[in-house]
């Protein structure tokens, strides 16, 4: 039985019970839209109740900050994403970021050989892929050699990741040039949430892996260090022979988080090295990076964050290249409600990057053979709240580059919440791929006649107009979809024309790339979830005769993946991936049908064992190349142990 | 490259990180509203995983306090209405520092309270009431729960040493979901 007692002695003062009955002043509040928006809360009255519907675990992985630049919940953003958790990468049994990748149906993940990759969203993929902006705590690292991304060069602790945020669709209001196709967002997780020590161990037939990690309190920060290696083997063509592409690399890192009262620091860096195999000698990769990042709530709703970051990446290609790069970027951004039915982002950044290339090949060079290229930008987005469940969001971006000086990066979106979690939502963007040197400075052979192609001075950004309608909707507790269909109008895009010099690279092709990216999750109770997805995509390209139109992508039409992971007796699970990629056309890739599947077993909070076996369902399937020369991936099996204390 | 020039290059790095983050140590200050609408729904959630030492009267209500945040207060009485705990109605009272705490049951302090948090954290103890708060180093300051933002996510650490002390039994359910579960017996630091 509680009833009135005396005051507490805690507290100094006492003075007359005025404990304010509130219940009735906020069904009042609840009842009249206008009062809650008078309170800086636009068009979201209705919107807390069902949130106390989702269970402790479900609230607890509500992102309320960062990425998208706005604070926002997956449900309410209006794109294309897919977050791929770290639940999803610890159940999968991945042991690469790139394999980690092919759970995002949105993405297109073919493996070329033991490292290298083609990933890309809505076409265009190749192993040099140019229209994707892929991001590992907010640094950037693509490479601005050929705008893509050197996948064997990035390495992450995947115990470490916190998610992987994947976005299908142009996003470069807010992320800039060569957010043209997607963006790949990996986000490791605070230091807070990594204290202890973990060690991991895992042996395959084509794969070893061994990491150790370990997080601490330290004074007002929450630190932790990790170090990982990582041995391939080499592949294997059809015919038995083998690739020689073995690898291993060895990388270590950092990261230090403080929060004090509003403000949160984090300063993070790693370094690497890593050597594969290749005909001639091996390639050797070396980097660097640190990265610091301040964010702080202002008074009144606003947030202030600063980040800024050093890469040093370098390349030795025996026999092509090496390329030693430094990019130095700062960047600030600040949010802010200048009216309660707004919310503003604004911000700018400057990224100054030094490469230097030494040419080593008389079939091959950079000229000049060492380059700076600075990128500076000012961004600016409104979210406009029309009617309680009615958003507009306009947003520019205005970038300058070195090669082709002023870009424009529009959008215009609109999202309708006709209830909490559903969401329908479209989208208008302009988006644009500045040239890389590769389209510039690029020349085979080393030395005239140009006889195969040469970098043009002319060439320009490709640009993509963008239109994309989505629909998502959390139909009963345990029942999500999203469906999001899209049409890229792309013009300028890279061609190769005849010159009196020999070919250039121009601005001559245009196409368009249509389709429809769907997928969806069922989970019953705790014990068994179970999702999918299929994407299909149609690509034109428009080339005139005689115009060359090298790596626009070689890609299937569609593909789908079906995921199923059920947890018996608490401690054992079970995990399968049944995924379909079509076939590609040029040079051709049969279409596959491939079979992953992992046994894991948690002995107790502290230890776990898991056994995974991938592409059960053939002896050996490509994925990526011409047929005489590209290694198929075999059946794999591999085995891990991860310790925490 | 040897790592003596490779650390000559990240040397400017740390510079220009260094350069470009301002000190610390400013006032406290508003959550993002989304931040707050987590927050109101898991303070209406804990009330199921929480063991009370008296047993509740029937037709009485389940009472909530808030200090020191009223936005946060409107949102927990949107989330509030209309639900129950074990089939009791849920009233949320916003508080100050004067009132009686007597009839509370559960007591979330706003960051801006966080300097008299240990006394209000003393003085709920004595009523029994779970006492949530939103500040670093909160369950030094004798909170039962304290809402921590970790990788952009509102979760939440739990002291077992200051739940025993206010007689309050907490689920294993709820641990399990905790960031961090302390058990000092004190009220000095983990």
């Amino acid at each position: 039985m509680r009833g009135a007692k005396p005051f507490p002695p805690g507290l100094s003062r006492p003075a007359p019970l005025r404990v304010v009955v509130l219940a009735s002043l906020v069904l009042a509040v609840s009842l009249s839209p206008g009062d809650a928006r008078a309170q800086g809360v636009p068009g979201e009255d209705t919107r807390t109740a069902s949130l106390a519907d989702l269970t402790l675990e479900q609230l607890s992985s509500i992102v309320v900050t960062l990425v998208s630049r706005r604070d926002e919940t997956l449900a309410d953003a209006a794109a294309s994403v897919f977050v791929i958790t770290s639940e999803d990468i610890r159940r999968s049994g991945v042991t690469s970021l790139p394999e980690a990748l092919r759970l995002a149906p949105n993405l297109q993940v073919a493996r070329e050989d033991a490292n290298r990759y083609a990933i890309s969203a809505r076409g265009f993929n190749s192993v040099l892929a140019n229209k994707m902006l892929v991001m590992i705590d907010g640094r950037t690292v693509y490479s601005p050699l050929f705008s893509g991304v050197f996948w064997e060069a990035q390495d992450v602790l995947l115990e470490d990741v916190d998610r992987i945020e994947v976005v299908s669709g142009p996003g470069g209001t807010l992320w800039g040039i060569n957010a043209v196709n997607g963006v790949i967002h990996v986000v490791t997780r605070s230091g807070a949430d990594t204290h202890g020590g973990l060690a991991k161990g895992g042996i395959g037939t084509e794969d070893r892996i061994a990491a150790a990690r370990y997080g601490a309190r330290l004074g007002k920060a929450d630190v932790r260090a990790y170090t990982q290696y990582r041995e391939k083997e080499n592949t294997e063509r059809p015919d038995g022979t083998e690739v020689q592409d073995a690898s291993d690399r060895i990388q270590a890192g950092f990261r230090a988080d403080w929060t004090a009262a509003s403000n949160v620091v984090t300063l993070q860096g790693d370094a690497y090295r890593g050597r594969i195999d290749q005909v001639i000698s091996e390639r050797e990769l070396r980097g660097a990076n640190v990265l610091g990042r301040w964010t702080r709530d202002l008074e009144n709703g606003q947030k202030l964050r600063v980040q800024a970051y050093y890469d040093h990446t370098e390349r030795d290609q025996p026999g092509a290249i090496n390329e030693v790069l430094g990019t130095y970027d700062i960047e600030l951004q600040h949010g802010f409600h200048p009216t309660a039915r707004q919310n503003v982002v604004w911000g700018g950044g400057f990224r100054y990057q030094s490469d230097r290339v030494e040419n080593l090949s008389p079939a091959l060079a950079f000229r000049p053979a060492s380059r700076i290229l600075r990128v500076g930008n000012v961004f600016a987005q409104d979210d406009i709240a029309i009617r309680e469940d009615l958003l507009l969001i306009l947003g520019l971006k205005i970038e300058y580059n070195d090669y082709t000086e002023f870009e424009y990066l529009p959008s215009a979106r609109v999202s309708w919440k006709p209830r909490e979690n559903r969401l329908v939502w479209g989208a208008w963007s302009r988006a644009v791929r500045a040239p890389s040197r590769v389209d510039r400075e690029f020349y085979v052979p080393a030395d005239p006649p140009y006889a195969v192609l040469a970098g043009g001075p002319e060439f320009d950004s490709e640009v993509a107009y963008v239109y994309e309608i989505g629909y998502r909707d959390q139909i009963t507790e345990a029942f999500t979809v999203s469906f999001t269909g899209f049409h890229h109008d792309y013009s300028e895009l890279r061609s190769l024309e005849p010159s009196p010099a020999g070919p250039v690279f121009d601005n001559g092709v245009e196409g368009r790339v249509s389709g429809l990216e769907t997928w969806a999750g069922y989970r019953t109770g705790q014990s068994w979830r179970v999702s999918a997805g299929f994407v299909y995509q149609d690509k034109e390209l428009e080339v005139s005769p005689g115009v060359g139109a090298p790596d626009l992508g070689n890609d299937p039409n569609h593909w789908w993946i079906v995921r199923s992971s059920l947890t018996m007796l608490r401690e054992f699970e079970f995990d399968a991936i049944l995924r379909y990629v079509g076939s590609l056309p040029q040079p051709h890739v049969p279409s596959y049908t491939a079979l992953d599947a992992r046994l894991g077993w948690t002995l107790d909070r502290r230890a776990e064992l898991s056994v995974r076996g991938r592409n059960l369902l053939d002896d050996h399937h490509a994925e990526w190349g011409a047929p005489a020369a590209r290694p198929e991936l075999e059946r794999a099996v591999f085995a891990q142990v991860t310790l925490r204390i | 490259m040897t790592h003596l020039r490779l650390w000559r290059r990240l040397v400017p790095a740390a510079l220009l990180t260094w350069y470009a983050v301002p000190a610390l140590g400013a006032p406290a200050d508003e959550p993002s509203a989304l931040e707050r609408r987590v927050k109101a729904a898991f303070l209406y959630k804990f009330a199921a995983y929480v063991t009370w030492p008296t047993p509740p009267a029937s037709g009485s209500s389940f009472s909530i306090g808030v200090l020191g945040d009223d936005a946060l207060a409107a949102e927990l009485g949107r989330v509030v209405a209309g639900r129950t705990v074990e089939g009791r109605p849920v009233t949320v009272y916003r508080v100050s520092e004067t009132d009686s705490l007597g009839n509370l049951h559960m007591l979330f302090v706003g960051r801006s309270r966080t300097s008299q948090l240990e006394a209000i954290a003393a003085a709920a103890r004595e009523h029994s009431i779970l006492t949530v708060s939103e500040a670093e180093g909160a369950l030094s300051m004798g909170s039962v729960i304290n809402f921590v933002l970790s990788s952009g996510k509102v979760r939440f650490e739990i002291s077992l040493g200051a739940a025993r002390k206010s007689g309050l039994a907490l689920s294993s359910r709820l641990l399990g979901v905790a960031l961090s579960v302390v058990d000092h017996r004190t009220n000095g630091g983990p």
